[in-house]
Formats: structure tokens, sequence, C-alpha cells
């Protein structure tokens, strides 16, 4: 395994061994002097009030996020959270990659949802090539969208009950989430890192494993979600734990940036489909649901509705699928003109964007992700203060933000 | 007690006579004449701790030494009470929840219904390091993260392996050229077994646990004397 | 492409445009002067004609000698987005006025810009670091910023083999790493 000679370690345990770092004692928070007006404001105690650390590493954060709380006794009366425990610099590595290798650094943003994460900047080098993709492509493009926008809020189902200390939820959803993933797989060659967007179109034909598998599963999907949905929704514990919690107004929610349903749930029917169509949604008809209470109950059944409305625009798709190339004609080595483009789609976070900036060289110059889960992120201040310690995770949750798309 | 000056002689048996007493089967000690180290102090081979309060600790006799300490190659014999203590160890690897990354999701994945870890009593994912034996580091380690896992591996109680899960935690993955990632998570901790994959299926993942197990059986883990540092040349 | 919307701006904003509005595909571009960030931006949200309620990104951008800070706000009056690029600020003492004003949402955005950039955004209560450790002394996405692979491009010169773009014998040895394992 090594040809070079290594030191031993010896145990951790032992007195003896140190680190360079002493860990021994937890560091002072924060651990350097505050430097602007609301670090100086949330770092001041009031009487009765205690700092208490969550993460990064927690059971219930979705991933690594570390949120210090402002605690008064049980109620939070604030909170800071701190990014940066996954970021993996992509928008810097994506400037020295091709524009074709530049895909594959998005693609682990949103894990969850990775398909997504290469649509936007797959249209944005589109836009900047003045590439026309095949109908075809673009209706493959749709189709795979919509399924994966169903695994990433089957999921979203499981966490949401997993935070809520529900075991079993979660159990259901990865089954319904192995099944689309498995039918993925199928057609993209991976479970969860696709890979599967290319400038021009994508990268393979439907197949015939891929299209058995949906058909197979578009006959009993909608009986699925019911019998999904019924474990939950009824759930009286459930229900009077999520109902009239983390409310946030339609105004507030335009001001912090939301978007996707985080946003319908507050009443604005804002969906980049509709609202800046692009690929082939104008052909399609799908409505756009919203809700008006924006409390976690309402993004929670928001999401199971857009389900609904996912299966409505895949049956739309392969009835009207057309026939022709899946991939555009395009050189290997790819050199945009000088200019700059902007692409939005509507991710199941949100508006998940990409601003591309061309320098006429065969490598981006800068590749700017616009990512949901950061924005939504910044709303968790707005809606925790006054809440219970464990509701937390409950807020947090239902806004179902991906570390991977928040820190890059 | 007496105080005993030789430890390889006690290292594994122990003299008090109620543990004795209470012990399964005491192991079967052949000296080993046939293999040398190459390294004299490898394998424990007998040193007294230079730290004071230690020595004395271990001399005075009051500390319980682990009946199935293995000392090293060849010199014990494994009878029942050892197999029965490595067979229990191996099929209930609890794992912490230390899911980082896209890598969490196939983990968690794995633990679920279609592809159960719990066949293999690996379910119960611990919140808490006190409570967990193995680290699977699934997900890409920053350097700012690099810290907190580092004081996460610190507080798990031995005995504990790690399994790095994800071509990012074995050598840094396509992230490996970036300003703040860690190439490989064996830059900071020892690791048992490493999984490849971006992210490796389920089924890699349950390969991967069984072989940690298999280790665990063979004890070749070996905890102490793992190594940190990156298996490949750093001047690449 | 909305050429009324062109037509639009320009009456509206032309004594403050640096630069011609642009459009290409759905996009309209419109260029202005750090300074004049706030009387346009409040412009674009408040007016009910323009009513940009909608700020959908904020970024940094370092072209090599000016860096920029790029908005994209979207409307129901018009198709396009809309992109706000403040242009002409120096790399060396980059500054903004904040947008915080108008979206509390933009507050996390230019935390990261000033992260990434060093672009200070004045008006915004919280610009610390927000990706890098507070401790963190550079700032990564600026273009004197090298990554190991794009070390050939960098004034030193890579001094690993893989990093060096020509034949091997230009490496000097004093140059090479320690060698030494862990």
């Amino acid at each position: 395994m090594s040809t070079t000679k290594q030191q031993p370690h010896q145990s951790t345990d032992d007195p003896r061994v140190t680190l360079d770092r002493d860990l021994g004692v937890f560091e002072p928070i924060p651990p350097y002097p505050t430097r602007t007006e609301r670090e100086a404001e949330f770092y001041t105690l009031a009487d009765g009030e205690m700092l208490i650390n969550m993460g990064p590493q927690h059971p219930s954060t979705h991933g690594v996020l570390r949120v210090v709380l402002k605690l008064d006794g049980e109620k939070v009366v604030d909170l800071d959270p701190v990014l940066g425990y996954l970021h993996r610099g992509v928008e810097k590595l994506c400037e020295n990659a091709d524009y074709h290798q530049a895909i594959c650094y998005t693609d682990p943003l949103e894990y969850v949802s990775a398909l997504f994460n290469e649509w936007a900047p797959v249209m944005a080098f589109e836009k900047l090539l003045d590439v026309q993709v095949p109908r075809r492509a673009e209706y493959i493009r749709v189709l795979s969208g919509e399924l994966n926008r169903i695994a990433s809020h089957a999921l979203f189902m499981g966490w949401m009950a997993l935070d809520l200390g529900g075991l079993t939820p979660i159990l259901w959803s990865f089954i319904e989430r192995d099944e689309i993933v498995d039918m993925l797989a199928a057609l993209t060659g991976q479970r969860m890192l696709f890979n599967y967007f290319r400038i021009g179109g994508v990268n393979g034909d439907l197949n015939h494993e891929f299209m058995s598998r949906l058909g197979d599963w578009m006959s009993r999907a909608t009986e699925q979600i019911d019998n999904n949905m019924g474990l939950l929704n009824e759930n009286e514990i459930f229900v009077r734990r999520m109902r009239g919690l983390g409310t946030i107004d339609t105004a507030t929610a335009l001001r912090m940036v939301m978007s996707g349903p985080n946003l319908r749930a507050t009443g604005v029917p804002f969906d980049v489909r509709r609202a800046h169509p692009y690929s082939v949604y104008p052909e399609l008809e799908f409505d756009i649901p919203t809700r008006s209470e924006g409390d976690c109950l309402a993004r929670y059944l928001l999401r199971l509705d857009e389900v609904r409305q996912s299966i409505r625009i895949i049956d739309q798709c392969l009835h009207q699928m057309p026939d022709g190339p899946v991939m555009a004609k395009l050189p290997r080595l790819l050199r945009p003109r000088p200019g700059r483009a902007y692409a939005a789609v509507e991710g199941p976070r949100g508006q998940y964007a990409t601003y591309a900036v061309s320098d006429g060289t065969d490598q981006p110059f800068r590749m700017r992700i616009h990512d949901p889960s950061f924005i939504h992120l910044q709303a968790v201040g707005v809606m925790m203060p006054g809440h219970l310690l464990a509701d937390t995770m409950a807020i947090m949750a239902s806004l179902d933000p991906i570390m991977g798309g928040v820190d890059k | 007690m007496e105080v005993k000056p030789d430890r390889a002689a006690d290292a594994l048996v122990t003299t008090d006579p109620d543990v004795a007493a209470r012990a399964l089967i005491s192991p079967i000690i052949v000296a080993n004449e046939l293999w040398q180290a190459a390294d004299p102090l490898a394998y424990d081979g007998g040193r007294e701790s230079d730290i004071t309060h230690l020595r004395e600790y271990e001399a005075s006799g009051l500390g319980r030494r682990d009946d199935a300490r293995w000392g090293g190659v060849l010199e014990v014999i494994p009878t029942k009470a050892d197999y029965v203590l490595d067979l229990i160890r191996m099929n209930s690897l609890w794992p912490l929840l230390s899911g980082l990354a896209c890598c969490a999701i196939e983990m968690m994945s794995t633990a679920t219904s279609k592809n159960d870890m719990d066949r293999w009593g690996m379910f119960p994912f611990r919140a808490s390091p006190r409570q967990a034996d193995v680290l699977i580091v699934a997900g890409t380690l920053t350097t700012k993260m690099a810290g907190p896992l580092v004081r996460l591996w610190e507080q798990m109680p031995e005995p504990k392996w790690c399994v790095a899960m994800g071509d990012c935690t074995c050598s840094g993955g396509r992230y490996k050229r970036s300003y703040s990632t860690v190439e490989g998570i064996d830059r900071v901790m020892p690791v048992d077994v490493y999984i490849p994959g971006c992210p490796p299926r389920p089924e890699g993942l349950i390969y991967g646990m069984m072989k940690l197990q298999q280790l665990v059986k063979d004890r070749r883990g070996h905890w102490p004397d793992r190594a940190i540092g990156p298996t490949v040349p750093t001047d690449l | 492409m909305d050429r009324a919307f062109k037509a639009r701006l320009e009456t509206r904003f032309g004594a403050t445009l640096t630069g011609p509005v642009r459009q290409r595909h759905d996009e309209t571009e419109m260029r202005i002067g750090a300074g004049d960030v706030v009387p346009v931006l409040t412009a674009l949200h408040d007016e009910p004609d323009l009513h940009f309620e909608f700020l959908a990104d904020l970024a940094g951008v370092d072209t090599g000698e000016v860096m920029q800070v790029v908005y994209h706000l979207w409307s129901e009056t018009t198709p396009d987005w809309l992109r706000v690029i403040a242009d002409g600020l120096s790399r060396e003492d980059p500054r903004v006025p904040s947008a915080t004003f108008l979206w509390k949402g933009a507050e996390w955005m230019e935390r990261e810009a000033y992260d990434m950039f060093g672009i200070i955004f004045e008006g915004n209560r919280d610009l610390r670091r927000i990706y890098m450790p507070p401790d963190y002394a550079s700032f990564p996405l600026r273009k004197d910023f090298f990554l190991p692979d794009d070390a050939a491009r960098s004034p030193g010169g890579g001094v690993r083999p893989m990093e060096r773009t020509q034949a091997p014998s230009n490496v000097p040895t004093t140059a090479l790493v320690r060698r030494g394992g862990a």
C-alpha cells in the first residue's frame, strides 16, 4: 500500500501524543475580536442568555453546518450560522478547466439533485456558444430533471421526519429514491452524481432498461406517493409540531431573496419555469402549486404537490418525445467569443443559476454559481428567533438546504 | 500486588486471582522464537512508558490489562475467548454519523432498506463519538473541517477504526487541486479501509465494511501501531 | 430580447451608464460606476414600471485589470434578465455600496464576494469571511491567486515537475520539494 516510510502513529489515548494545535479546550467564541456590528451584537450576551454551538457534526444538520445559537433557556434568541466546512473551491477549479470539465465540478454541489447543477452551467455555456440544443435532448433533459426533482423531494420528506425524530419515513423515502435513482443509473450510468448533461445535449439516448423501469414505476407512482403521504400528513404529532412553525411572510421572503418552494409557500407563484421559461417548458402543461401560510407544514405539503406536477410533466414528455439526435454537433475544443451569459433553472430548492464570463479562450474566465440553499440559510436567522431549541431542526429541515451547494 | 519488572511476561495474563478465576480460558502463550520484528520496539516490545505516572500505574498492577490484547505475531494462539471477543467486535461495528458530503447520501442509502447495513449490525449510527466504533468519513474533507474531524477521531474510544469512503477521502478526489481541501484523510488520521468511488455504490461500501470486518477478525487492525501519513510520495 | 426595454433603460438611466446597453439572447446588460449603485438599484426596485423586486444573483468578478460587482435582477415587466455591472472598482481597494438596504438576502452574497475577492461593501453590517476560516489571509478567486494546476501561469512559474509546462530540464534541482514520507 505504501512505499514511503511512515512514522508510527501511537495511540491517541497516549498523552505523549500531541497534535500541532491544542485541541483540548474549545476555542473561545469567537476566537478573534469581533469585527463587524452584527458579530458584536450577536456575541454580547444579555442576562440569562448562553451560547450553544451546534455542529459541524450533528445528527441533524444536512451536512456540515455549524450554528451558534444564543439561547435564553430553551428559547432561541438569535443564531449565527458558520459555513465553509465543505468549501471545495469549485469556482476557482472551474476557471482552470475546460468548458466540458467545468461541468463535472458542478455536479456534487447540490448532490441530491445533481442534474440541475449541471443544467444551469450547460445552458449558460450554450448561450455563450450560441448552440441550438436538439429538441429530443431538451425533452430528455426535462424528463430526467423531473425524475431527479421527485427523488429530491422524496429525500426531503424522509429528512423532514428524521429531523423531527421519526425513523420510519426515511426508510420509506429511501425506497422511493432508490427506485428512481436506479432508473437514472440505467440512463446515465451513475446513481447520484450523474454527469449526464453535455454542452449541446445529453450524453446518451434513452435505452430499453430505463424505459421499462420508468414505465413500471409510472404505473405505480401515484399510488405510492399517496401511501407515503398518508404516513405523515395525518400524523397528529407531525402536523402539530410543524403548523405555525417558522412562519415567514411574503414581503420578508422577497427581501431575503428566497425562491423555489420556500417562496411559493408564502403565496408568491414565482417559478423560473413559468416566469422565465427555458428548455421546452413552454410546451408542457403543469400548474404551479402555491400555499399561503408560509410555515413548515406549508413548505412540506407544497413539495408533495410539486411531486404530483412532476409526474404530470414526465407523462407529457413521454407522450410528446420527438425523434432526432441527442447531441448537437460541436467541436471538441470549445472557444466561445468573449461575453457573458446568465442561465437559471428551477431546481427542487429554488432558482439555481450560473453566470459565466468568457474571454475567448478554452477555459471559462469566471464561473459564478448561484445556489438557492445558500440564500435560504440566511432566512433561518429571520425565522428561528422565538422558537424552541427542538424546533431549530424542523425549521432548518423545512428549508431543505444542501450543504454542498451552500458551501460550494 | 507485587511489582512485576518484566512486562513481557505478564503482558497478557493478569495475575489478579479474582480476574483470572473469572476469565473464560486463559490464552496459550508460546514464546516467540521463530520470528523477530525488525523494529525491536514494535508490537509493544516490553518498553516501559516514560511518563512517570503511567509507568508507576502499570507497574503497580492496579490497572487491568486487556486479556485479549495481542502482543505480537505468533506469540499468542488465540483461544476461544479471544475469538468470541473478535466476533463481537466485528459484528457490531457502530459507525459514527459523520457524513460530510455526497457520499453521506450513499451511506444513508446503504443503511436503509434496500441495501441494509443492519444485516451486519451497523445500523445504529451514533451521534456521539464516545459511543461509536468506526468512523466512516464520507465526503470531502476541507481544511476548515479537518480540525473538528480530528477532534471527533480523538474523542472516539479505542478500539476504533477509520474507513475512508469515496474518492475525496482517499486522495482528494476531483477536488485535489483546490486550495481548501485536504488531499485524503490519511494526512490527518490513520485509515484502515479505503473505498474508492464517486460516490461508491452501496454495494461498494458494504464490500469495504466487510473487509473491515475481516480486518477486525484477524486483528490486523492493530490500532496502536497504525501510521498517519500520505501513502503516495509527496513530491508528485 | 426586449428592444423596448433597452430603449426604456437608456432613456431612464442614460446619464449614469458607462457603456451602451447590450442585449444577447434573453439578457440585457447595463454598466454603471460604483458610486451610482445605490440610486440605480433603488430606482430599479421602487419604480412601478421597472419593479425589479427579485435579486437573482450578486457576484464579484475580477477581470485582471479591474473588479466588478454584477447584479442580476428579474421583473415581471420584461421577459429579459437584467444584468447591472458596477464596473471600474480598483483591484487594490475595491469598494462598493452595499445592497442590503433593499434586499437583506444580499448580505451573505456580499460576504462571499468579500471572502473571495476582498471587495468591501460599505453598509453591510456583517462583512466577514463566510467560507474561509476567519484568519485566512488571501482572497482565493482573485486572478493573482494561483492553484497548483495553474502555477505554470503564475509569475514564479511552477516548482513541482508536474506544474512545469516546459521540459523538465529547466527545473532547478534546488527547487524540488522536500523528500520524506508523512
